[in-house]
């Protein structure tokens, strides 16, 4: 009879090694960890795991799969090491293997809806994904979730579902400034004002740094002609954002409706050096031009504009007013005929003022 | 108290809130949250500060207690501390309350700072037929090779894990095996678990001084609460994964809840009488941080936010943090009625809020790696901190200390008032602007003649070009051929080099030549033909010829390279090589 030495608990450490990991203390974790798979010779299964896990935050992606499949050698029941092995394998491009070892890890763990949301960019079909995300949401209701779902409606065309979720959504997550932006986006591309404006406002109210809100609910100030509140909010996303095109061609028209030409010209300029084919900033250069009575420099920036866009009656127009300027009729004349021909029903009337 | 250093005077200044009590930048301790608590250990009315310290992480483990700003007893503890709490124990008088610290399996009971008891976490379950085949192995039944295959296969499919030595046995070399096997059978086959947290739960009475039980979570995902004299097992709960931390609340024979965080991310509340979970939050990164103010939950996530919840559930609100947590208290004054969640982040502050308002913030030297608020000495509100520097910060709330209950979120943003960076126009632009008001007809038309004359001018240029292979692509189908020439050297000599390449996919092209077209006054070429090899395509070819310069004066002019095909007058690129002026000649 020998003395028998005591076999160590592998999960000894286990702890520590979490706590410094939710920290965020990577060089700490990481020297326990040598030291726990050191006195358990590799054995130490949350060991290796956490070391794939900062691994992969680090971008080795290969060397963390290896460990995480070594992990699921050393416990093969655990639905949570083939989960971390997929999303692995999703992260090298390796797609259909890691569609594959979800299906597998979905099959010891039904009721977990975090393996549904990965698999939504490997589905080839929407309709694959729409399901999975169905099922997800009965299993949990989460932000994230009902926004893929929302998103896989709005490639689908399917506008109307999109709204429907992304309500839902709102009404489960009143502080998510994400899906409160999204749905009042949504509403103003329906057409539905008033109501993208309440989100929109609603998800001011909760973070006034959001960009997207700033700009859809700075727009709608604008069309109402509220200019200086419209520049106050862009002030903000100015701030944080200072080198968006959009927010700078509607900081100018922002000018152009307070009448201060000089400086919407500025922003618009500014606007287009940081977008050169936007046509929409060089529209709206032109009609700042036009109202100069810089006729020669609307001419420019007009026919830049239907160079981009040549199926818009409007910029025909514009042109065709800016050539009437410049003395040209010949290709004002052109130009109405264009316009009237891209739009007829607006430009009914513009025969009777040219005639 | 008066050892106040220099570099925390200055920070005193914006945190006036505080008094410093006491900084030791170089107190050497390693600890956590759950490793530090006050206690009154003597019954005298002077709380202590009880440290679990880690020690380097390996050995050199220590319970430390303090009194004042020194350390007033050290004891060595076996194992790294997990958790350590202090509780009462019984009825007897004094009422001193004793230490329990959580270590590996075990828990070591310290009363008056001696060891006491210590207790040992039950055995878990073995699976039945890893114990057979074990059992089978001792009575050399079976071979190392049969043992290992049966162990294999139970590993696959049982729902109970192996046990140490049978996972030990299968990482093993086959001729390890004998020898591991003849040295662990006779032994009963065991499978122990470690404690991840402790907490107390009162007993029966919600009195402060009421006697109260141990509640333990462990790394096999079950909760235990003991009894405070016996140290039998009152109630066994289980949870869906790991326990990190907990908060418990309520008296054992009344009603009592545990609200648990775990390392699946998601925190668990359990109640009397269900042996399982009753809620459930679902975070969205890991918990870091849990606290309880009144009735509702304060989370701390890894992914830098701070969230609030009901006992039930239900999200209540977020607020988002500058940097990540490192830990979290609660900051109670029962007597001044105010309570906030004091949350340690990893850029050196201590954010004091109270819902999702942030109404205080302490700058700290060091990032905080644990934090405790209560009675320390005689003081009432004392904050204990240590820092991942192993640093000791005592500093005391002020009396007259007001914390503002403004709501910190509404109210315009600071950048709103920051002037919008419009570009400035110049004088010059305006003139401009005026002048086009003027003449913009003449303007209009002056550049549409202009761009007319630019058009033909590139036209022509173009089509010349073209007509003399001008190109420094072939314009050919069949010779796809691309050229460039360079000229080293600064006379008289000069080194020609052009670079050939056939640019077809696979076809090699041949019976091509080269000839020179040049001034003979001027220049001399010791080869002005010659013949090139067949171009494999894909390869740059480079050909080097040599030139040398006649002229004395300084001149230089224009050699034409022409790339010809055999039988063909017409050549398939042509390129003109302006030559530099002659710097040798020149200085002779």
């Amino acid at each position: 009879w020998q003395m028998t030495p005591p076999l160590p608990i592998l999960e000894r450490r286990n702890w520590l090694i979490h706590l410094h990991y939710i920290r965020k203390d990577y060089d700490t974790c990481k020297a326990i960890i040598k030291e726990q798979l050191q006195d358990t010779q590799g054995m130490c299964e949350y060991a290796i795991y956490v070391q794939a896990l900062i691994l992969r935050l680090e971008g080795k992606i290969q060397q963390s799969l290896e460990l995480f499949q070594s992990c699921s050698i050393l416990n093969p029941t655990s639905s949570d090491n083939l989960k971390q092995v997929a999303r692995s394998l999703f992260l090298l491009g390796k797609h259909k293997a890691a569609i594959e070892v979800y299906n597998e890890a979905a099959r010891f763990n039904q009721k977990d809806w975090v393996k549904k949301p990965p698999m939504i960019p490997l589905c080839k079909h929407t309709h694959d994904a729409e399901e999975q995300l169905n099922m997800a949401l009965q299993l949990n209701k989460h932000g994230m979730t009902y926004m893929m779902l929302g998103k896989i409606y709005l490639i689908q065309g399917n506008t109307e579902k999109a709204v429907e979720i992304y309500k839902i959504a709102v009404d489960f997550f009143p502080e998510n400034t994400e899906l409160l932006t999204t749905l009042g986006l949504l509403y103003m591309q329906l057409g539905k004002y008033q109501k993208a404006f309440e989100h929109l406002g609603n998800a001011l109210t909760y973070d006034p740094n959001n960009y997207k809100a700033i700009l859809a609910a700075g727009s709608m100030m604008q069309t109402h002609g509220d200019f200086d509140v419209a520049m106050n909010k862009y002030r903000v996303a100015a701030f944080t954002v200072p080198e968006s095109p959009p927010l700078w061609t509607n900081i100018g028209m922002c000018f152009f409706g307070k009448k201060k030409y000089v400086a919407a010209i500025s922003c618009l300029k500014r606007a287009n050096y940081l977008s050169p084919f936007d046509w929409k900033i060089l529209y709206n250069l032109g009609l700042v031009h036009l109202t100069m009575q810089q006729y020669a420099s609307a001419f420019h920036f007009l026919s830049a504009a239907i160079n981009l866009q040549p199926r818009m009656g409007e910029l025909y127009m514009l042109l065709a007013v800016a050539l009437t300027n410049l003395d040209d009729a010949d290709n004002a004349r052109r130009s109405y005929e264009q316009a009237v021909q891209l739009d007829e029903y607006v430009f009914q009337g513009l025969h009777l003022f040219y005639k | 108290m008066s050892s106040v250093p220099m570099e925390l005077k200055d920070s005193a200044v914006t945190s006036s809130k505080w008094l410093d009590a006491h900084y030791d930048p170089v107190a050497n301790l390693y600890t956590f949250s759950s490793c530090i608590a006050l206690a009154d250990l003597h019954g005298d009315g002077d709380n202590k500060l009880v440290v679990g310290d880690l020690g380097t992480g390996a050995g050199n483990t220590k319970l430390k207690v303090y009194r004042g700003i020194g350390l007033l007893s050290e004891n060595t503890l076996l194992d790294l501390p997990t958790g350590l709490v202090s509780f009462l124990m019984d009825q007897h008088e004094p009422r001193t309350p004793a230490i329990a610290v959580a270590s590996g399996p075990f828990i070591y009971i310290y009363k008056n700072l001696r060891p006491y008891f210590k207790f040992t976490l039950p055995f878990l379950e073995v699976n039945t037929l890893e114990q057979d085949v074990w059992s089978q192995a001792r009575q050399d039944m079976i071979d190392t090779m049969t043992l290992k295959e049966m162990l294999e296969s139970i590993r696959a499919k049982a729902d109970i894990p192996l046990s140490v030595r049978s996972l030990r046995f299968l990482m093993l070399e086959p001729q390890e095996m004998e020898t591991y096997v003849n040295l662990h059978k006779q032994q009963p086959i065991r499978r122990q678990t470690v404690i991840t947290c402790i907490g107390t739960l009162k007993k029966n009475m919600v009195d402060e001084d009421a006697v109260s039980c141990l509640v333990v979570g462990t790394e096999s995902q079950d909760v235990y609460i003991l009894d405070p004299e016996a140290f039998t097992i009152l109630s066994k709960m289980s949870l869906p994964s790991v326990p990190t931390l907990m908060d418990v609340t309520g008296q054992f024979d009344v009603e009592f809840r545990i609200i648990i965080a775990c390392r699946n991310g998601n925190i668990y509340i359990l109640r009397r009488d269900s042996p399982k979970p009753k809620y459930c939050i679902e975070l969205c990164s890991h918990p870091v941080g849990l606290v309880r103010m009144g009735k509702n939950v304060v989370v701390g996530c890894a992914q830098e936010t701070l969230q609030g919840y009901t006992q039930k559930g239900k999200k209540l609100w977020t607020a988002y943090l500058p940097a990540p947590v490192t830990t979290m208290a609660v900051l109670d004054l029962p007597t001044r009625g105010f309570q906030a969640v004091l949350v340690a982040l990893a850029n050196c502050e201590v954010h004091v809020y109270r819902d999702k308002n942030l109404v205080s913030t302490i700058k700290t030297p060091d990032v905080v790696s644990s934090i405790c608020f209560g009675r320390y000495g005689r003081e009432d509100g004392t904050l204990i901190m240590t820092t991942k520097g192993g640093g000791l910060i005592v500093k005391i709330l002020k009396r007259t200390a007001v914390f503002d209950e403004r709501d910190s979120a509404p109210g315009p943003p600071l950048a709103q008032s920051i002037r919008l960076n419009v570009p400035k126009k110049t004088k010059l632009y305006v003139d401009q602007t005026m002048r086009e008001r003027e003449n913009a007809v003449a303007m209009h038309r002056a550049f549409q003649m202009d761009l007319s004359r630019l058009r033909l001018a590139a036209a022509r240029t173009y089509v010349k070009a073209l007509e003399s292979s001008l190109t420094p692509v072939s314009a050919s189908l069949a010779e796809p051929l691309k050229m460039n020439a360079v000229v080293q050297g600064l006379g008289p000599s000069f080194k020609l080099t052009l670079n050939i390449q056939n640019t077809a996919v696979c076809r090699p092209v041949m019976n091509l030549a080269v000839s020179f077209l040049y001034d003979d006054r001027l220049y001399r070429m010791r080869t002005a033909f010659f013949k090139i090899p067949l171009l494999v395509p894909g390869l740059n070819y480079p050909i080097d010829t040599f030139v040398e310069c006649l002229s004395e004066k300084g001149i230089s002019d224009i050699i034409k390279v022409f790339v010809l095909r055999e039988g063909k007058s017409v050549p398939l690129l042509t390129a003109h090589i302006n030559m530099p002026a002659s710097e040798g000649l020149a200085l002779n």
